[in-house]
């Protein structure tokens, strides 16, 4: 097994649409050098879109961090997404598919729970959401 | 050029939150703002000869020298510089401060004063200030934590100016990318009745509208049948994107137009049908050849 040096973390900054781009290439390019292969290569940068525009469009501003892990031999990328925007009032409802308070599919966060490994959302209305996801390289 | 280092009186508010955190950040107490102010006086005695000195370095600099068209434009620069130099040794340093800072920093920013040239004259100002108050109170114990303490607000100053730069850079570049982002999308007729509409850039929620209106415009002007949507240039694709397409894509349907998708990677594919957007209602093709095929057939059969 190679193991190859990473930052520890790698914060984006998400702000404006280039920053959705911007933290997917970011995750995309991480993936890789840990070994990840194509198709899992997409799933984690369309889940990297996926919660960067959640932040885009409902909080402004906030971040994604990446965090390449190693834990007995398990190795993964765990990527967290933060704002401090109004939050979600209502997580059960938020996370069924085709529920949107904009005008999307409502695919956003089910979605990204359907194409990660580990799927952790939190949220406090009025103080912002934190969405935890992990993928983990298949052996 | 002219009010580059400029300033105004300053306000007197308290501190906001953010300035109270910055001055803890540079270590900042009141017993600094007492030591800076102290200085005051020695430093009012040596200002225009410091700052002539500094004129003279600075004209000596030919890149330096073409900010400046006549005189009393130096004078005036001059004098603001002299201001500035005052606040920083006793105006107080409250929100009013920093918001002065940044605006001076703004305008150097936009008159093209590089932070190389602004960091460059401060360090001459501190430098020189600082061998003449060794000249002259060199014997007094307090000289140096004086001027320590000096230093200390002179670089959470300097800290005002470039954060303006870094803003100011930042702004262009967002500037830049909605301009590549809205890019206008151009509509190609292939032969009598086909379009390829080449999608490339970021596709957002205004962009998309742009896209439609660009599409059903199209399809109108060159009674269309059938259209080639490539979208290989497209940045990121995920369910917001889907969505605009297929949007887009259900507007042409209700023009009398077929929309074939074509430049849809297999593995984005495959995610987003993981994450469960169905292509139900999207017409695909894997390239834009067989796009273009497709989209003959239609016209055809």
């Amino acid at each position: 097994m190679t193991s190859i040096e990473l930052p520890a973390e790698h914060i984006q900054r998400i702000e404006r649409d280039g920053d959705v781009v911007a933290a997917r290439q970011t995750g995309r390019r991480i993936a890789a050098e840990m070994g990840f292969g194509r198709p899992e290569q997409a799933l984690i940068a369309t889940a990297i879109s996926e919660l960067a525009r959640n932040i885009v469009s409902y909080a402004e501003r906030g971040s994604i961090t990446f965090r390449a892990e190693d834990h007995a031999g398990r190795r993964g990328l765990r990527i967290v997404a933060e704002d401090r925007g109004p939050g979600i009032p209502d997580l059960a409802q938020a996370m069924s598919d085709g529920f949107s308070t904009g005008n999307s599919l409502g695919l956003g966060l089910p979605g990204t729970q359907r194409i990660m490994d580990e799927f952790d959302i939190r949220s406090i209305p009025g103080e912002g959401v934190t969405v935890t996801v992990a993928k983990w390289i298949s052996r | 050029m002219d009010d580059i280092i400029a300033s105004s009186t300053g306000g007197h508010g308290q501190p906001g939150d953010g300035t109270a955190d910055q001055l803890r950040w540079f270590d900042i107490t009141d017993t600094d703002r007492r030591r800076a102010e102290a200085l005051a006086e020695t430093a009012g005695d040596v200002a225009d000869e410091i700052i002539e000195a500094f004129y003279a370095h600075l004209l000596s600099f030919e890149d330096a020298r073409r900010h400046f068209r006549t005189d009393a434009q130096i004078e005036r620069v001059k004098r603001a510089q002299q201001t500035y130099f005052r606040e920083l040794l006793s105006a107080p340093l409250d929100a009013g401060y920093v918001e002065n800072r940044r605006r001076i920093g703004r305008i150097h920013e936009r008159a093209g004063v590089t932070p190389t040239l602004y960091v460059g004259a401060y360090a001459y100002y501190l430098h020189s200030l600082g061998h003449l108050v060794m000249d002259r109170r060199g014997q007094d114990p307090q000289a140096v934590p004086l001027l320590l303490s000096l230093i200390k607000i002179a670089h959470f100053d300097m800290a005002q100016a470039l954060e303006t730069y870094v803003e100011a850079r930042e702004a262009t570049i967002e500037q830049r990318e909605r301009e590549m982002s809205e890019l206008p999308t151009p509509v190609l007729q292939l032969r009598d009745g086909l379009l390829l509409i080449p999608v490339v850039g970021t596709l957002d929620s205004y962009r998309a509208r742009s896209l439609t209106v660009k599409l059903l415009e199209g399809i109108r002007d060159h009674r269309a049948k059938a259209v080639v949507l490539d979208i290989t240039g497209v940045a990121a694709v995920d369910s917001a994107v889907a969505n605009h397409l297929i949007q887009t894509m259900t507007a042409a349907r209700l023009m009398g137009a077929t929309s074939v998708l074509t430049g849809l990677s297999a593995d984005v594919a495959q995610a987003l049908v993981k994450i469960g957007v169905t292509g139900e209602t999207l017409r695909t093709a894997g390239d834009l050849q067989h796009g273009i095929e497709i989209a003959e057939r239609l016209l055809d059969g």
